[in-house]
């Protein structure tokens, strides 16, 4: 906790030096989130191209309000708030084209899968994509709120007061987020055992 | 849940079937959404991102940062560059006064340190952007 404290004050303090002019530390907040945020805004919109343009977005907006940066809340909590504002306005407003993407992605843009052994025979890749299919309806089938509050807590470890700043809601409101999202999740993965 | 504890505790696992149903369910999706890899983001994110930066930064912010204070009012470094220049054109204007030919190698006036400091220190970050922009993309994992 101490350690997680001290990163907070941390990329506090490289903000305010990007906002004293020090690009260079621009670059190191840059290097240290980029992949959450991309891969948080992939797994939103699950589409690889839109998530980098709505990245882009995000840091950008981050630059731009350097000279009125106040760190009011952890840099990840404003970094997150930026995200998740952008990809639910995308989700909003491309609904329909989103659906037709998620048919159209090209799977082949995911890592090949690492078998330490052996290489996976056909049929294992088989079951494995259609798990991982399985795992992206899932997702997309939450509600916008829901499915922000799962991946924030899942696969960036939030906490849930974390959350409830990123999504401007309170601690209770998150709690009852994730649990109807773990429910939904449940009823379609709890067979993947 | 119909169970009144809900606690997850192993020896309340033990004797209760329905929490232990839902801690398994709950491993279960957990290990689902850890199949799930994002792909890594692409080569040339940093490059288009401070591109992008670049072409925000409106043409008069070049000229006035020499003048802007790390601290003060928005508009004084304006107003103070504005007060400099009538400030020189008066004195090269002053009347009986022949202005001198300029010097072979004409410099510069210095301006006075702390905002000369200021003009380096921005020139160098937008020299960082600009290597940054030009430098060749590394692979990215």
């Amino acid at each position: 906790m101490a350690g997680a404290a001290a990163a907070l004050d941390y990329d506090a303090e490289l903000m305010l030096r990007v906002k004293d002019g020090d690009g260079a530390s621009f670059g190191v907040l840059l290097e240290k989130h980029r992949s959450s945020v991309v891969h948080f805004l992939y797994r939103m919109v699950q589409n690889a191209a839109v998530s980098e343009e709505l990245a882009q977005e995000v840091f950008l907006r981050v630059y731009r309000s350097r000279a009125t940066y106040e760190p009011t809340a952890k840099f990840t909590t404003w970094l997150f708030r930026i995200a998740t504002h952008l990809a639910l306005n995308a989700l909003r407003d491309n609904k329909n084209e989103r659906n037709q993407e998620r048919l159209d992605d090209d799977t082949s843009e995911m890592p090949v899968r690492q078998v330490s052994d052996s290489r996976p025979s056909v049929e294992q890749n088989m079951v494995y994509e259609a798990k991982l299919e399985e795992v992206r309806r899932a997702i997309a089938a939450l509600p916008d709120k829901q499915r922000a509050a799962v991946l924030m807590h899942k696969y960036e470890e939030m906490e849930y007061s974390q959350i409830a700043k990123v999504l401007n809601c309170s601690d209770s409101a998150v709690k009852s987020l994730l649990f109807r999202a773990y429910e939904a999740l449940r009823a379609r993965l709890a067979h993947m055992a | 849940m119909k169970c009144p504890k809900q606690t997850f505790d192993a020896e309340h696992l033990r004797e209760c079937p329905e929490c232990a149903a839902f801690v398994s369910a709950q491993r279960s999706v957990s290990a689902a959404l850890d199949l799930w890899e994002a792909p890594p983001v692409s080569a040339d994110f940093d490059r288009r991102l401070y591109q992008r930066i670049e072409q925000q930064v409106p043409w008069w912010d070049f000229l006035v940062r020499p003048f802007r204070p790390l601290a003060g009012p928005r508009w004084l470094p304006v107003a103070a560059a504005a007060g400099l220049m009538v400030a020189v054109g008066l004195w090269v204007e002053r009347p009986g006064v022949t202005p001198a030919a300029a010097p072979a190698s004409a410099q510069v006036q210095a301006l006075p340190p702390d905002q000369a400091a200021a003009a380096l220190q921005e020139m160098q970050v937008m020299q960082d952007f600009n290597n940054l922009i030009h430098a060749d993309a590394e692979p990215r994992m």
